[in-house]
C-alpha cells in the first residue's frame, strides 16, 4: 500500500499541471514551467563576475553544442561498420573536404570538455557552492550529484567516441576499459558480455558504442542539463547570491514589478524572487539582457576561437586499422583514464593464496568509492553557511585541502600516463628516448 | 432513531466494501501497468543479448604436426602461441590475464635460471605485456606487474579425419599438458 501510495504521489507530481486541482495549481502550473525558468529577468552583480563563477559550465554547454553540431554532420559522413568504419574516418581526413576539421573539431571539443567539466566541479567545490545557502525550497546538494552525472556522462561520451574510427587506439582503449568491467566480481563477465554484444570486440560492440554515442548519451545529458539549469534557479541563482544576501543588511522587499508572475508567486510562496527578499535587487542587480547575454556570447564566442585554432594545431590522429592480432607498445587509454591505467597498473594485490585484479581495485572500486564519497559530501560537510559560495572560505580550508590533494593526484597520474610512460608501461623521462618496438609478434 | 443505527452502519459497511473494491481495483490497475512495463523491459533488453554469434570458432585446426616449425608459432587472429618441442605440443594464450593485451613471446638474451613453484628451471624466454609492464615465465607463469594469475593453457588434439593439430580455446588444461605426436 506504501508503495502504491507512493507511486501516486509521483504519478500526480509529474503531471499535475496538465490537470490542476485549484486555481492555485493552475496557476503554479505556469509559475513553474521550466521554459520560463530557462533564463533570469535579473541577474546579481556577484553572479556575473567572471572571477566567481569563470563561465566554466557556460564553457562547457558551448562545447556540447559544438559537439553536437559537428557530430551530426559527421553522422551523414561516417559509416558504423567493422568493415567501412576505418576507411570512413580515412576519407573524411583525406577525401572530404573540411573533413579532417570537423572531426579535429569533434574530437578537441571533447577533449576540452572533458577537462572544463572537470574544472567546473572544481570551482564548485573550492567556493562551496554545492551548499544550501538561506533561501527557501533551495536544494544544491542535488544539484551537485546531478552534475557528477553529467561528469560521468562526458566521460562515456568520449569513451564510446573512441572506438568509433576503429583504428588500433580505439580497438585497445576499449579492449582496456571492457575488461576493466569484467574484472567485476560474479557478474563481470556477462557485463562484458552485454557490453560488447558477444566474447570479441566486433560488430556487435561497434553498432553498440555507436548508438550510445550518437543518442542514448546525448539524450541523458540534454535531460540532465535542462535539470541542472532548472536547479540554479529553484535555488536561488548561483551560491553566490546566498553570500550577496548574507553581506547585505536585510531589507523588505516588495515583489518586483518587472515580473509578470510575482503575484502567483507570492501566493504560491516559493517564487525565486520572492524568497529572495533580502537583497536589495534595484542595487545589486542588473537587466540580463544585456549585461549576461553580453558576456554569455563573448564566452561563446571565445570558445569556439579557442576550439578552432586547437582543431588546426593539433590535427586528429588516426593510426592503422584495427588489428585484434598485435597489440600497440604502449597501448595507452584515453589520456582522461590514463590515471586510472596508472592505478590499475600498480594496484594488483597478492593475499596469500588469491591475487586482487588491479583492474577491480583500481578500475572498478576506487571509481565506485569516489563517486560515493562525491555524491556523499554536501550532506556531511560541516562547514557554515557563511562559507557558500566563497573562494577558499578559511572555514572551509581542511577539506579544500584535502579534495586539492585527491585533485593533483589525479592530474599528476594523468600527466604520468600521458608523458612518461613508455614500452611495457616502463617509465622514461621526457629527455629518454623510447626504444625500437617491433611492430609484429 | 434506534432503528436507524444499524442502517448507517449498514451504510458505512457498504462504503468500506466499496473503498476495498476499488483499492483492489486501483491495485490490479497498477499492478498490471507495471507487469507490462516490466516485461516490455525485459523482452527490450533481452533482445539486446546476442543468441548467435557470428564469431570466429573457439575450436580450430591449425596444420599438420609436422608442418609446424620447431620452437614457437603465434596464430594471430586467435591471439594464441603454438609450441613445439621435438614431439610434444602445447599452447598458451596470449591474452594477458590483467586487461587482456596481446603479450609478446620474448628471447632472452642469456638463459635464466628461475624458481617456479618451488622447482628450479631454466627458462630461454619470457611472456612481456605492452601494456600495463606484467611478466609471465615461459611456462606462463605471472611474476611481475599487474597480472593476477597466470596466462591460460589451451587443450590440443589431433583431428581423426586428416591428423591435423587442433586447439581448442574452450578447454583450459594445467600447465603440465603435452600433446605427444
Amino acid at each position: 500500500m506504501q508503495f502504491l501510495n507512493q507511486l501516486t504521489a509521483l504519478y500526480k507530481k509529474l503531471t499535475w499541471t496538465w490537470n490542476p486541482g485549484s486555481d492555485k495549481e493552475a496557476g503554479d502550473a505556469i509559475v513553474k514551467n521550466v521554459l520560463l525558468h530557462a533564463f533570469p529577468n535579473k541577474v546579481s552583480k556577484g553572479s556575473l563576475s567572471w572571477k566567481y563563477s569563470m563561465y566554466l559550465g557556460t564553457i562547457s554547454f558551448v562545447l556540447f553544442v559544438i559537439l553536437v553540431v559537428t557530430g551530426l554532420i559527421l553522422m551523414f559522413l561516417y559509416v558504423p561498420s567493422v568493415e567501412r568504419a576505418y576507411s570512413s574516418v580515412k576519407d573524411l581526413e583525406f577525401v572530404v573536404s573540411f573533413g579532417w576539421l570537423l572531426r579535429s573539431l569533434h574530437r578537441i571539443a571533447a577533449h576540452l570538455m572533458v577537462a572544463v567539466v572537470f574544472l567546473h566541479m572544481v570551482r564548485v567545490f573550492l567556493t562551496g557552492a554545492y551548499k544550501n545557502g538561506k533561501s527557501v525550497g533551495s536544494n544544491r546538494p542535488l544539484n551537485w550529484i546531478i552534475g557528477l552525472g553529467l561528469l560521468l556522462m562526458t566521460l562515456l561520451l568520449s569513451f564510446t567516441g573512441y572506438l568509433l574510427p576503429w583504428d588500433q587506439l580505439a580497438y585497445w582503449a576499449i579492449t582496456v576499459g571492457t575488461n576493466i568491467a569484467s574484472s567485476a566480481p560474479v557478474v563481470g563477465d556477462k557485463i562484458r558480455f552485454f557490453l560488447l554484444g558477444g566474447n570479441f570486440i566486433d560488430q556487435n560492440a561497434l553498432i553498440r558504442f555507436y548508438v550510445l554515442h550518437v543518442f542514448f548519451l546525448p539524450m541523458i545529458v540534454v535531460f540532465l542539463f535542462v535539470w541542472h539549469m532548472w536547479r540554479i534557479r529553484k535555488d536561488g541563482g548561483l551560491a553566490v547570491v546566498d553570500q550577496e544576501a548574507l553581506t547585505q543588511k536585510p531589507e523588505k522587499v516588495i515583489p518586483v514589478k518587472s515580473k509578470t508572475y510575482s503575484l502567483l508567486g507570492i501566493t504560491n510562496g516559493s517564487s525565486v524572487h520572492v524568497q529572495t527578499t533580502m537583497v536589495n535587487e534595484e542595487e545589486n542587480s542588473v537587466a540580463s539582457i544585456p549585461n549576461l547575454t553580453r558576456r554569455l556570447w563573448l564566452v561563446t564566442l571565445g570558445t569556439i576561437i579557442v576550439t578552432v585554432i586547437l582543431s588546426i594545431i593539433f590535427r586528429a590522429p588516426l593510426e592503422a586499422a584495427a588489428n585484434p592480432a598485435v597489440t600497440p607498445n604502449p597501448a595507452k587509454a584515453p589520456w582522461y583514464f590514463l590515471w586510472l591505467q596508472e592505478i590499475v597498473t600498480i594496484s594488483t594485490i597478492p593475499l596469500g593464496f588469491v591475487t586482487i585484479n588491479g583492474a577491480l581495485i583500481g578500475g572498478i572500486i576506487l571509481p565506485t568509492v569516489m563517486i560515493c564519497l562525491a555524491v556523499w559530501w554536501p550532506y556531511r560537510d560541516p562547514s557554515g553557511i557563511n562559507s557558500v559560495g566563497v573562494w577558499f572560505a578559511p572555514e572551509r580550508k581542511k577539506q579544500n585541502r584535502i579534495f586539492i590533494i585527491i585533485c593533483l593526484f589525479i592530474i599528476i597520474f594523468t600527466i604520468i600516463g600521458t608523458f612518461l610512460r613508455g614500452p611495457y608501461w616502463n617509465f622514461y623521462f621526457p629527455w629518454e628516448a623510447w626504444p625500437t618496438m617491433p611492430v609484429k609478434y | 432513531m434506534e432503528e436507524k443505527k444499524p442502517l448507517s452502519h449498514h451504510k458505512q459497511e457498504s462504503e468500506e466494501q466499496h473503498s476495498s473494491r476499488r483499492e483492489f481495483l486501483q491495485k490490479v490497475g497498477v499492478g498490471s501497468v507495471l507487469l507490462s512495463a516490466g516485461a516490455v523491459g525485459f523482452q527490450t533488453l533481452r533482445s539486446l543479448v546476442p543468441n548467435v554469434l557470428y564469431e570466429s570458432a573457439r575450436k580450430f585446426k591449425i596444420g599438420l604436426p609436422t608442418q609446424l616449425s620447431e620452437g614457437v608459432t603465434f596464430i594471430e587472429d586467435k591471439q594464441l602461441y603454438i609450441f613445439k618441442e621435438g614431439k610434444s605440443f602445447y599452447s598458451i594464450s596470449a591474452s594477458c590475464t590483467h586487461l587482456g593485451c596481446t603479450v609478446k613471446h620474448t628471447k632472452l638474451n642469456q638463459p635464466k635460471e628461475v624458481e617456479i613453484h618451488g622447482e628450479k628451471k631454466t627458462i630461454t624466454s619470457e611472456f612481456h605485456c605492452p601494456c600495463h609492464g606484467s611478466k609471465y615465465y615461459a611456462d606462463g607463469t605471472n611474476y611481475a606487474g599487474p597480472a593476477p594469475r597466470p596466462l591460460k593453457w589451451y587443450k590440443l588434439e589431433l583431428s581423426p579425419d586428416d591428423g591435423q593439430l587442433i586447439a581448442d580455446m574452450g578447454i583450459e588444461v594445467e600447465q603440465n599438458f603435452r600433446l605427444t605426436v
